[in-house]
């Protein structure tokens, strides 16, 4: 499956909070909209799952428009919650139901996806009476439990605990390996480097960056270099670049102990190097620069 | 469809299964079931029981109250003849006033007349207490015994006087048209079943959808199935379950009515004995009239966020209702009135004011069919409309939405 989403424009009374959304993914792949809170992720997911109409745009799934009733689409809303005073296993039937399952395999999903999630016991009890991890353990099994072939999560991972969060982590990754189309939300960017190998990085509902991660990350790091000096703090790295070499260095910026720099160009390297080494400074650390998806992240949307 | 199908069965299962619906229904069940029988429990008790009354030891003089009569002239000639006609209790004659005055104070009477002139009189008594009937107790009783009296000095027999004064006519009524008198009983009933029925299910409605909203289930709701089948199912589901429960209480209580008719001879028969072409007309409109507001109820309940508030959004239409429902109950004095007549044609209030000139007054079949129709057609408006104000509510938070900006929200989503 070939998910397309192309040049989403969505206004709000007078307030455009789309303004040309673009991104497309793949079976077996997961793209991570990144975004601060308010950048419009929330709803692209929506206009995709067609609770809004966007004004503008398309959305194609293998190249036909996308229409989400007729897919089994694994939906977990920003917006988390089930009926308090049903008992789980009777919402999880409904909503099954609901989805267009047969009940033959209805009732056994439904029993798999409680077991998996290790909340089986609580299956006759009502869901106000659970704690609210083990809530959220129900509410993904009623997201899986149409064994979606398209997996659509907005903040997934929001209010999540570390032992709730590495049990969906692991659904995730099996997500992926089952050749499911997977899109989630999150500005949370460990998450989003762990699985995605796309991403859509909004801005004020702009996308500022998208494709392959590991592209986007190569090209970030692109003629900047890392460098630590043992005889100099930061503070005097970055006025020695200043002094002796603006002809060779763009700009620079000091990241804990050690200062990033960007080259004027790849040639310059070499020449840096040999700079360096001939006055005889005590260099401790020289390196390539390999961004995290957080220093991407800042450096692209960060004021 | 069969999406339809699974929100209406778990819509009909969450009405069947709250505890409010059936203990209500229960408690409603036992006021009809033993208040019905209440004439035959009495009727059991006097039977079983009749020594209580003319047994041995009963006497009727003990539990008898009584009074005093001062009538130093004579002008009573038979106090036996006052005593039958006084309902309070029995006379016994004083010679003196002071000792009728110490009987009193004593309580060994409880109140006494002293008579001056056979018109003038006096009631003594200890404490005046305001639901005191001695005053005109009495009086209905001298005056019988005083006319009485009087017509013997003219030899005239008091019974020839009372058969010119208050004759004996029979009286048949010959209803050509509707009787409307007969037919209030249970035309009340019904208008007011409904009034209620809308009422409490309008505001349940509501308040699930809100919950809905409130505790986040209606994103997930609306991306698994169509929005207009959450509500159709919710209001269908409602309206299902509102008319089991009347049919339970009215066939309860028609059954114990039947039992217990010969207890009852037959006094309660304007109420339970209701003609099926009116049930059929009072289904009709009962149930477009119940679609038209729970719809409008469903939406309100979609315009806030939390379920405290729908009562504040529910305000404007519940006055709507009271009025309506004012305008069928004062119609029923008056089923010709100009404001019955428009009322039975506006879909806000036509179920209730049609159904009263149905039921009571005279009314053409196209006049029925005209009203029927527009409210069908109205109520399938409020319900399209609702679906829509239900999917635009799904995900706006915060403050309760305004009525007046409705139509700019749905256009612009």
């Amino acid at each position: 499956m070939h998910l397309e989403v192309q040049n989403l424009k969505k206004t709000f009374g007078e307030k455009q909070v789309l303004h040309g959304i673009s991104f497309e993914v793949k079976s077996g792949k997961a793209l991570g909209l990144l975004g601060r809170n308010g950048a419009g992720k929330t709803t692209t997911i929506r206009i995709l799952m067609d609770l809004f109409e966007s004004n503008e745009g398309t959305i194609h799934l293998n190249e036909k428009p996308f229409n989400p009733r007729n897919h089994q689409i694994g939906y977990l809303p920003e917006e988390r919650g089930l009926y308090p005073k049903k008992k789980v296993i009777d919402q999880l039937l409904y909503l099954g139901e609901l989805r267009g399952l047969e009940k033959s395999n209805l009732k056994k999903n439904a029993l798999y996806w409680l077991e998996r999630l290790g909340v089986t016991e609580y299956k006759d009890k009502k869901l106000e009476t659970l704690s609210k991890g083990n809530q959220q353990k129900v509410q993904l099994a009623s997201t899986f439990l149409c064994h979606p072939e398209i997996v659509i999560l907005d903040e997934p991972f929001s209010g999540l605990d570390p032992v709730n969060s590495q049990i969906l982590k692991e659904i995730i990754r099996e997500q992926i390996e089952n050749n499911k189309l997977v899109i989630f939300s999150s500005h949370q960017m460990s998450y989003v480097e762990e699985f995605c190998e796309e991403i859509a990085l909004i801005d004020q509902g702009n996308v500022v960056l998208t494709g392959n991660l590991n592209n986007i990350k190569k090209n970030f790091g692109k003629n900047r270099l890392v460098l630590k000096l043992g005889s100099h703090s930061t503070l005097e790295t970055s006025d020695l670049l200043n002094r002796h070499f603006v002809d060779l260095v763009d700009h620079h910026e000091t990241k804990k102990d050690r200062v990033i720099l960007k080259l004027k160009s790849e040639d310059k390297k070499h020449e840096f190097m040999k700079r360096l080494s001939d006055q005889a400074l005590d260099v401790e650390l020289f390196a390539n620069y390999h961004p995290s998806l957080e220093d991407i992240f800042i450096e692209s949307v960060g004021e | 469809m069969k999406s339809f199908l699974t929100v209406l069965k778990f819509e009909v299962m969450h009405y069947l299964k709250a505890k409010v619906f059936q203990i209500t229904t229960l408690i409603l069940l036992a006021m009809i079931i033993i208040g019905l029988s209440i004439p035959t429990i009495m009727e059991n008790f006097n039977k079983d029981d009749p020594s209580e009354i003319n047994g041995e030891n009963y006497t009727e003089s003990e539990d008898v109250p009584h009074y005093g009569l001062y009538d130093p002239e004579g002008y009573i000639q038979d106090i036996n003849l006052l005593s039958d006609s006084f309902y309070l209790g029995e006379f016994t004659a004083y010679t003196d006033l002071s000792s009728l005055k110490k009987d009193i104070n004593n309580n060994t009477i409880i109140g006494g007349y002293a008579l001056n002139s056979p018109t003038d009189y006096q009631y003594i008594m200890l404490n005046n207490e305001m639901m005191d009937n001695g005053l005109y107790a009495f009086e209905q009783a001298y005056t019988y015994v005083y006319r009485v009296q009087v017509l013997n000095e003219r030899n005239i027999q008091y019974s020839d006087v009372e058969d010119i004064l208050y004759p004996n006519f029979n009286v048949t009524v010959d209803v050509l048209g509707k009787d409307s008198a007969a037919n209030y009983g249970y035309t009340y009933i019904l208008v007011f079943g409904l009034y209620m029925i809308i009422i409490m299910y309008g505001q349940l409605i509501a308040t699930a959808v809100a919950s809905e909203k409130s505790n986040r289930t209606m994103e997930i709701l609306v991306t698994s199935t169509k929005t207009s089948y959450l509500i159709f199912g919710k209001v269908i589901a409602g309206a299902i379950v509102s008319l089991l429960q009347f049919g339970i209480l009215i066939g309860a209580g028609k059954m114990t009515y039947a039992l217990n008719a010969a207890a009852w001879d037959g006094n309660l028969d304007m109420i339970f004995k209701i003609p099926g072409e009116i049930l059929l007309q009072f289904a009709a409109f009962g149930i477009l009239g119940y679609l038209f507001f729970t719809f409008i109820f469903g939406a309100l309940g979609a315009l806030v966020s939390k379920t405290e508030d729908v009562n504040t959004s529910a305000t404007p239409v519940t006055l709507i209702f009271v009025i309506v429902f004012m305008i069928a109950i004062t119609g029923m004095q008056n089923t010709e009135g100009i404001v019955l007549k428009i009322a039975s044609f506006i879909p806000f209030s036509s179920f209730l004011a049609m159904f009263v000139r149905v039921s009571m007054g005279s009314v053409t079949w196209y006049e029925v069919v005209i009203s029927l129709g527009i409210l069908a057609a109205s109520t399938y408006f409020v319900g399209v409309l609702a679906s829509k104000i239900y999917r635009m509510g799904t995900l706006m938070y915060g403050n309760p939405v305004k009525i007046k900006d409705i139509p700019k929200i749905l256009k612009s989503q």
